[in-house]
């Protein structure tokens, strides 16, 4: 993979993990990424924002219905049914991601932006970009809990 | 002290109360959007504004602009929570109005300090 695809997959790991400590009390671990588009992570909850830069794409975060539910309730402090809030709060983890994600990749002469987040709930479904772009996916546990991160990367564009 | 919570996703209001309510904070009103809180600030005064950047309707930056024309608004301490954190953001937010800036992900001791250095008597 070009190695500044796999800097920004470093940086997506290292936001993804300070979202979680400082925001869910949660600790991850990051497993070593998958390149590649044929990866399909198994979840029913996916938060999706795009982001444009000097590179542009989209960071979506994957979890099942029910990681999903722990994660909110760790990060609202909620006791067994956050189901009515579940998927705002998973727009807002994928929110906080591409946040983190977005500042650590923006220079000052280099400005990014990011979206508003998209939900996706349902299962068996596939995002595929229509563009030439590089994609990973990083896998993280979280107690008993597979979550998943992915990126979806063009080439940085060179300066003319 | 009373707080006005603004922001389009109720996560993040949420997230932002349980904070205030771990510092020892009690006193909390929330509004979905810029509109909604200004409708709610001609109800009573409050001490400290905490806003979102995006929202609908009406954003966090003409918020600041229309709360900074009133009477009541012009000199309440207003922090801005958000992932817009770009050096070019701040300014703008810090030219619309707003006191203080924190940028998410926080932890509630950052909140803490922002919310003392905009309010210092407020301890």
């Amino acid at each position: 993979m070009p190695i500044a695809t796999a800097s920004a997959v470093d940086v997506l790991v290292q936001a993804t993990t300070d979202v979680f400590e400082t925001m869910i009390f949660r600790s991850i671990a990051a497993q070593a990424p998958i390149w590649g588009h044929d990866t399909r992570p198994h979840s029913q909850i996916v938060g999706t924002v795009g982001f444009t830069g000097s590179s542009s794409g989209y960071v979506s975060f994957h979890a099942s219905l029910e990681a999903a539910r722990d994660v909110t309730a760790a990060m609202l402090g909620m006791g067994d049914n956050p189901d009515d809030v579940v998927v705002d709060a998973i727009g807002e983890v994928a929110n906080m991601i591409a946040g983190a994600f977005r500042t650590r990749m923006a220079r000052p002469d280099d400005v990014w932006a990011i979206t508003v987040p998209t939900l996706t709930v349902g299962s068996d479904f596939y995002i595929k970009p229509i563009t030439e772009a590089d994609r990973a996916i990083v896998g993280f546990t979280m107690d008993a809990h597979q979550l998943f991160v992915e990126l979806i990367i063009t080439p940085a564009r060179v300066a003319d | 002290m009373r707080f006005l919570i603004v922001d389009d996703s109720s996560t993040m209001r949420r997230i932002i109360i349980n904070t205030l309510t771990k510092l020892g904070y009690q006193a909390f009103i929330e509004a979905g959007n810029g509109r909604e809180a200004l409708e709610k600030l001609g109800a009573g005064p409050v001490d400290l504004v905490i806003t979102d950047w995006n929202m609908p309707e009406m954003d966090g930056l003409d918020f600041v602009r229309s709360l900074r024309s009133t009477s009541h608004g012009k000199n309440v301490p207003v922090l801005m929570v958000t992932t817009n954190a770009a050096n070019a953001d701040v300014a703008e937010a810090i030219k619309a109005g707003v006191n203080n800036y924190v940028v998410k992900p926080f932890t509630a001791d950052t909140l803490k300090e922002k919310i003392l250095a905009v309010s210092p008597q407020q301890v």
